[in-house]
């Protein structure tokens, strides 16, 4: 069912842009709102959110992450360093990140 | 004359005629008008909701653009649990995030209730640290408030349930008030616990369950940790259409909890800092697909009209118009999906 | 007085959970020659399915729906002795075992059942939760009964609904009892599937289903 959900109405996670807007709803942001603030801080238009041509070579420029994990490509924790710095949001294991490696 | 086939409510076929798909949706659209004292669909509305429901196509999706985001319950139960694949958790999140392509994801555990989960904290709070290394997508931890487990003989408190039917109702009221500290203090413990190990954000679900207790508790909790870690993300998820009145006095801020449906729900949850609200509308396993999605897209569109925050649609088995089944057709998911959106512009599932 | 105005009265004291009132009607009525029996039926009884009807809506709590099943079940149990005292014949109530299947633990909407369907002087046998096939036919065997109610939550938990036919006719007791069943998966579909006598989707159905089960 969640692949039903995900190809029928879904942004596609890290395919596209839905990590990033479900982390503006998770700040109270409502669903037109959210995909306005992430396009704006990636700099491109709301349509490209939950297209993944674009979003792959977006995700690739930024190194924020994309489903296949290729060498020296962005992954994990690594990542979420380059989205709270870009959607300019703090993120709660990123901080804590820091503070245990002593950053 | 020639029949469309749709799906009851159980999953299973249904051949109706369009004059009967369009009564199925005049009557369930006024059912929820009725109940929950809100406007029914337009004629427009319907006209649209009729389209979807008798669209030749087997899956339909949303316009292009019209995309929302996916948050879930029971996160990491559905692979390695209840799919029986041999996964751990961690691998189960991965796979939803890479394999998957999910916006968000839940780390829970097999048992999904916040009291169950205060001894072995330390294992949770150490599988969200290495799940949160490895991700990218926002990891949520979450349970149910579960009050049936303060009860005797699992808990300290007298059993409502049984106190009702007996006639016992100051003792059964007390014993719920009872409960509802001991739910706050138990998942304020757990919360915070596995905020302070990263957690994206807390996902209260099947909230009400056991009644306007459960509400209480989980509203007070998300009080409390909204004023502790204001940056966190609170999402709840509600276990009904309404609020039942277990208790049937209890307030939260002085407005009744019991009674409530999801538009004033929304309000009382906004009051308590929650960041999403989920409206969880149950589907009716004996009507047809066109009069729950009539129903379930009424009640979203007054609930998302008068919300502040993200307003998400329970769409698992048996709720928000998905057949109660569980294995439900993708025909009927694929069209509730576009109707919730569409229609009652809800903000995710 | 008329008999619509007390059938009115016995409404409004059932709607309102009052007790004292509901008495009072009843006794003007007798005293007045009403047939209690038809106060009961066209007055209390409609006082509490727009009672369960109201609590499916929100609009009624439970204490105050078990507040008015008690109201209920005291005045049904006054016109039982008002009949037996003139002697009729009266109309048959008959015994249910009323039970959660196995496997399955949510019991709140089958004691909301139970409640009310005990204000229709019929005797409940409910023996809880998680009950298996072969406990709940002893039990019907064990009270002479005449009708088995089922509740399932769990769409996992159906198939014990189904089991409970098979498990009747295999025994050769099927035509013995009377079977209705419930729960959010089950539908009348299903109830014809498996070959049971009733289904019920909710509890003001499930008052209607039983005295009509019973009067078969």
């Amino acid at each position: 069912m969640a692949v039903t959900h995900e190809s029928c109405a879904g942004m596609g996670g890290i395919r596209g842009a839905g990590d990033l807007v479900f982390r503006m709803e998770l700040q109270g942001y409502k669903i037109n709102d959210a995909k306005k603030y992430v396009a704006e801080k990636l700099h491109c238009p709301v349509s490209y959110l939950a297209d993944c041509a674009e979003m792959k070579d977006l995700r690739e420029d930024l190194n924020i992450g994309t489903t296949q994990v290729r060498p020296n490509a962005g992954i994990g924790m690594q990542t979420k360093f380059r989205i709270a710095e870009i959607l300019d949001i703090p993120i709660n294991s990123v901080e804590k990140f820091k503070k245990e490696a002593g950053i | 004359m020639d029949k469309i086939l749709t799906r009851y409510g159980d999953n299973y076929i249904a051949e109706l005629t369009p004059e009967e798909i369009r009564a199925d949706i005049e009557d369930g659209t006024a059912d929820a008008a009725d109940r929950a004292q809100i406007p029914p669909l337009s004629k427009d509305e319907m006209d649209y909701l009729y389209e979807i429901i008798t669209c030749p196509q087997k899956i339909v999706s949303v316009v292009p653009g019209k995309e929302v985001v996916v948050s879930f319950d029971a996160g990491t139960l559905k692979l390695s649990v209840r799919n029986g694949i041999p996964l751990d958790r961690l691998q189960a999140i991965l796979t939803q995030e890479r394999a998957l392509a999910s916006d968000s994801i839940e780390l829970c555990h097999v048992d999904y209730s916040y009291k169950p989960i205060k001894p072995i904290i330390s294992e949770e709070r150490q599988a969200m640290e290495q799940a949160q290394l490895l991700t990218t997508l926002p990891v949520l931890y979450g349970a149910m408030p579960n009050m049936g487990l303060y009860t005797k003989p699992d808990g300290p408190c007298e059993n409502w349930a049984e106190l009702l039917p007996a006639g016992k109702i100051p003792e059964a009221r007390a014993a719920q008030e009872e409960a509802i500290e001991h739910a706050i203090r138990d998942i304020v413990f757990v919360a915070s616990g596995m905020i302070e190990s990263g957690a994206d954000g807390i996902n209260f679900d099947t909230v009400g369950a056991s009644g306007d207790a459960d509400v209480k508790a989980s509203l007070e909790a998300v009080r409390i940790l909204k004023a502790k870690y204001p940056t966190t993300g609170f999402e709840v998820g509600m276990a009904g259409e309404f609020n039942l009145g277990m208790h049937g006095q209890l307030a939260f801020d002085d407005e009744i909890i019991a009674g409530l449906y999801p538009h004033q729900q929304v309000k009382m949850a906004e009051r308590a800092g929650v960041s999403i609200f989920g409206m969880a509308i149950n589907t009716n396993s004996s009507m047809s697909l066109a009069w729950n999605l009539a129903r379930v897209v009424t009640f979203a569109k007054a609930t998302v009209a008068v919300a502040e925050i993200p307003v998400h649609a329970n769409v698992g088995m048996g709720v928000g118009g998905v057949p109660l089944s569980i294995i439900p057709s993708a025909d009927a998911v694929s069209r509730v999906d576009k109707a919730l959106i569409e229609i009652g512009g809800v903000d995710g599932l | 007085m008329s008999k619509e105005t007390y059938i009115k009265e016995a409404i409004e004291s059932i709607i309102e959970y009052n007790e004292g009132k509901a008495l009072d009607v009843m006794n003007r009525a007798v005293a007045d020659g009403c047939d209690p029996v038809e106060i009961l039926s066209e007055g209390f009884s409609a006082g509490i399915r727009e009672v369960g009807d109201l609590f499916g809506k929100g609009r009624v709590f439970l204490p105050e729906l078990m507040l008015a099943a008690e109201v209920m079940q005291k005045i049904s149990s006054i016109v039982d002795k008002e009949v037996a005292a003139k002697g009729d014949a009266t109309e048959k109530k008959g015994t249910m075992i009323l039970a959660t299947v196995q496997g399955d633990v949510h019991d709140i909407g089958k004691g909301i059942v139970a409640s009310l369907i005990k204000t229709q002087g019929i005797e409940i046998v409910d023996l809880g939760r998680d009950v298996s096939v072969d406990d709940i036919i002893a039990a019907a065997e064990k009270y002479d009964a005449d009708i088995i109610g089922t509740s399932a939550l769990l769409t996992t938990t159906l198939g014990e609904q189904k089991k409970l036919e098979e498990i009747l006719r295999e025994k050769g007791l099927r035509d013995k009892y009377k079977t209705i069943l419930g729960g959010a998966p089950a539908t009348q579909r299903w109830a014809d599937r498996i070959g049971a006598d009733a289904y019920a989707e909710d509890a003001a159905e499930g008052v209607n289903k039983v005295l009509a089960l019973l009067a078969k």
